[in-house]
């Protein structure tokens, strides 16, 4: 078990965290929990349920897709301060919508995300950062699959 | 009648001919990726060789009798003058034809051509290099330009993806790069389960470098779309546009900013490019079509 | 009378028009190709010329878009026609040039031996607007960095005898482009054609030297008013214009302007307009090999930004759709060009509304989209 102010200390490190009221920060390390993962380690698979959204502090944790005789797909890969799983924080999703496995030795924070759901109903001023924040990381995703979508590299006349 | 006129003299001695190539030889092929290879070319004059010097960034255009020339540009080192180094991806008639190559044949060539990567106002800068699929090689004249003198330049960085692993161009020479404190990330378009790198594209990873805008050049090439989000990605780390170099590519048919092809408003690609300044292109490089 | 001395540069001097049989007949004794506006197939060409009847005397053309007529007047005069399609580019910059041939010896290639003539060409009969559109394409191919070996030979013997535009046409729009109906400078001899005579100013010393032991007499007061004349009547009938001010500002602001589509929806990007163009510059090049492979000659060819293989690279073409190739010509002649040689890229000759199959006309779509910004 993860001592609690080791944990407050990785999530103060984090740049988007510092925006956040000393109260909150308590809210947000209250429902975090750290989690060391080995090379090859499996996170979620596709179609599991969502219960935590991650934030990588260290290492590489990839997202795959499985497509039927084509085997994984590898769409992304997760780098320290970016954030995976974020939408088991929206209220719609149930199921996971890949897989995550730690492609080297990894540290990450997970933070319930029906925790963290429920605190942004009741505290709107929280959930504004929060909600800021993961507008930011699916912005981000977005223009990231349209580029992968245009397969920008793909030989004219192949 | 008294006198006729004048005759006229000509004064025209040695007219010149248009496009005359120099003749080299294919010295090694090497297989870059699927579809794409290096080939290394020597002039059959030696005197030729001796005369030719190029700058990091600049072209030739390559010519096989029967189909025609390409430009090509030089992705060698600038300090050997024993071979000089053409990456080339066969997509198109030309290039076609140059896959069938063997060692021995002979090729046309005619360069260099062009503008060149800023070498010298890019020293005590920190260099920051960001380019996906094949283009690498024009780059990598500056790479070996800055390995060879470290000294000069600040903090290097090389942001390079492709479209799969196997796609990278020359992955051999990373550690090389690396070695020369220049840190080398690689990022594919899509990844498979022996992937170990990242996965997504390269304008993403712009947040995960500390870029100081005053002192950071940034130098692209690649994919037209690519290009576009890279300077989209500096601009908004404030990076000023006369700190952001951008190698374009056109049509080219002469590589004397005669034969109109090239051109992208008032530039002659070929001539004025292909390495521009990025405030030189930013009124136009928007516009659809252009 | 005959004249013992030489008229001065700058002079102007009037001939008898027969006196101009025996300027072409020196100009051919000196080895040049005397070429000049003649009827053939029944319209109008330039091509070799020996003597004055060889000309489109008492003829006028009627010009409109999309619409080219050639006609008997009532008038005797050799010069009264507005030209055709054809243009003097194609002896400077011709249309299919060889550039060198090859020939395979083992794995390697050697060039071919070849004796190239550059013709010596005299210009009989070059409007303001087309000398305007030699002296751009000069500065393309005689520029200071890259010399085109090919047009500096032909051009470095042209010799040039002009005309002063007295009757343009419906389509001509040189005024707006301060390129005529004058002839201003850059001939050897420039005719201004009266009923009578021909009064000819002097322009270099070699127009002059021709002129030695000819009759002439120094034009009268009343011949150069009547010039006057004339070339004021012809100025008072162009009727078209383009609004040059702020012209190059007008387009390059507004490259995104949606009237663009409008007219691509017209165009047909059949190249007509860059076929005729005086001044379009863009060349291809092309190899002609032999079926065994064993020789190839090099060989260069007029080409067209509406060719959509143009613009074509790996990766597909730059400018897939026509309304893009037009506003890339248009935005080229009448906008970059002025970056990129100190002048605009059009003279005002109007050859590109004439033989426009779907009638589009350069200064009006201009104008019209200077009028849409402006809205």
């Amino acid at each position: 078990m993860e001592n609690r102010d080791v944990l407050k200390n990785e999530l103060e490190k984090i740049p988007w965290f510092q925006a956040l009221k000393p109260e909150h920060l308590e809210k947000m390390t209250d429902m975090a929990h750290l989690r060391r993962v080995k090379a090859g380690e499996l996170l979620f698979r596709e179609g599991d349920r969502e219960d935590f959204v991650y934030i990588v502090l260290k290492g590489r944790i990839a997202l795959d897709i499985f497509i039927p005789h084509r085997g994984k797909v590898r769409i992304y890969t997760v780098e320290p301060l970016d954030v995976f799983g974020w939408s088991s924080v929206t209220p719609v999703s149930h199921q996971r919508t890949a897989g995550a496995s730690a492609v080297v030795d990894s540290l990450i924070i997970g933070i319930d995300s029906e925790k963290l759901r429920d605190e942004c109903e009741k505290d709107h001023d929280f959930g504004y950062v929060v909600m800021l924040r993961l507008l930011k990381i699916v912005s981000s995703r977005l223009l990231v699959s349209r580029l992968q979508l245009l397969d920008m590299f793909e030989s004219p006349e192949a | 009648m008294t006198t006729t006129a004048t005759p006229i003299q000509n004064d025209i001695s040695n007219p010149g001919i248009l496009l005359r190539p120099k003749w080299a030889e294919v010295t090694e092929i090497t297989p870059e990726a699927d579809g794409i290879a290096t080939y290394w070319l020597r002039f059959i004059n030696s005197s030729d060789q001796q005369e030719f010097h190029f700058n990091p960034g600049q072209f030739n255009m390559l010519y096989l009798p029967g189909f025609g020339e390409a430009a090509i540009s030089i992705s060698s080192d600038p300090q050997d003058h024993e071979k000089l180094g053409h990456t080339i991806r066969f997509v198109g008639n030309v290039t076609r034809a140059v896959s069938r190559l063997k060692v021995g044949d002979v090729v046309g060539l005619r360069g260099p051509f062009g503008s060149c990567w800023p070498m010298s106002e890019l020293e005590g800068k920190d260099v920051f290099i960001a380019c996906g699929g094949i283009g690498l090689p024009p780059l990598r004249p500056a790479i070996y330009k800055i390995m060879r003198n470290r000294e000069k330049y600040g903090k290097v960085t090389l942001l390079y993806g492709a479209r799969t692993s196997s796609d990278l161009m020359f992955p051999r020479e990373y550690e090389v790069w690396r070695k020369a404190q220049i840190d080398v990330e690689v990022t594919v378009d899509r990844g498979d389960a022996n992937w170990s790198g990242r996965v997504g594209v390269v304008p993403m990873w712009f947040y995960h470098f500390r870029i100081d805008p005053r002192k950071t050049a940034v130098l692209t090439c690649g994919p037209e779309i690519m290009i576009r989000f890279v300077i989209f990605e500096a601009m908004a780390r404030r990076v000023p546009v006369e700190s952001i170099y951008v190698s374009l590519e056109r049509n080219m048919k002469c590589g004397q900013g005669s034969c109109g092809h090239c051109q992208m408003g008032p530039y002659f690609i070929c001539r004025e490019g292909p390495v521009f300044r990025f405030d030189e292109l930013q009124s136009f490089f928007n516009v659809e079509e252009f | 009378m005959q004249n013992e001395t030489l008229p001065e540069i700058g002079s102007t001097i009037t001939i008898e028009k027969s006196t101009m049989n025996e300027i072409l007949l020196r100009l051919k004794q000196n080895g040049f190709l005397t070429i000049g506006p003649r009827i053939e197939n029944e319209t109008l060409i330039y091509g070799a010329i020996e003597n004055l009847e060889d000309l489109p005397r008492g003829y006028t053309t009627e010009q409109k878009p999309g619409y080219f007529r050639l006609f008997r007047d009532r008038h005797s005069r050799y010069f009264d026609i507005i030209p055709g399609a054809q243009s003097w580019k194609q002896f400077l910059f011709p249309s299919c040039v060889e550039l060198f041939s090859l020939r395979r010896i083992t794995n390697s290639w050697e060039f071919a031996p070849r004796a190239v003539e550059t013709p010596k060409f005299a210009f009989i009969g070059v409007r303001a607007c087309e000398l305007a559109a030699i002296q751009i394409q000069d500065a393309i191919f005689m520029r200071e960095d890259f010399t085109d070996p090919i047009y500096q030979a032909r051009r470095a013997h042209t010799f040039i005898i002009s005309v002063n535009c007295t009757h343009p046409a419906d389509t001509c729009f040189c005024l707006s482009m301060e390129c005529g109906p004058q002839v201003r400078q850059g001939f050897d001899l420039n005719i201004s054609e009266l009923d009578n005579v021909f009064a000819l100013t002097i322009g270099s010393e070699l127009g002059r030297k021709l002129m030695a032991g000819l009759s002439f007499d120094d034009a009268s007061g009343y011949v150069l008013a009547s010039v006057d004349q004339k070339i004021g009547n012809a100025r008072r009938q162009m009727k078209r214009n383009l609004n040059t001010q702020d012209l190059p500002e007008l387009i390059l602001e507004n490259l995104d302007h949606p009237y663009w589509n409008e007219i691509g929806k017209r165009c047909l990007s059949c190249t007509n307009c860059t076929q005729v163009c005086p001044t379009c510059f863009c060349w291809n090049v092309t190899d002609e090999s032999s079926l065994d492979g064993k020789s190839t000659c090099r060989e260069r060819v007029w080409d067209s930004c509406f060719n959509p293989d143009y613009s074509y690279q790996a990766g597909g073409n730059t400018r897939p759709t026509i309304y893009s190739r037009y506003r890339q010509w248009a935005s080229h002649k009448l906008g970059t060009w002025k970056q990129q040689f100190g002048t605009l890229g059009c003279t005002g000759c109007g050859r590109c509304i004439t033989w426009c199959p779907a009638e589009i006309d350069i200064t009006e779509e201009i104008n019209n989209l200077g009028n849409e910004v402006k809205r």
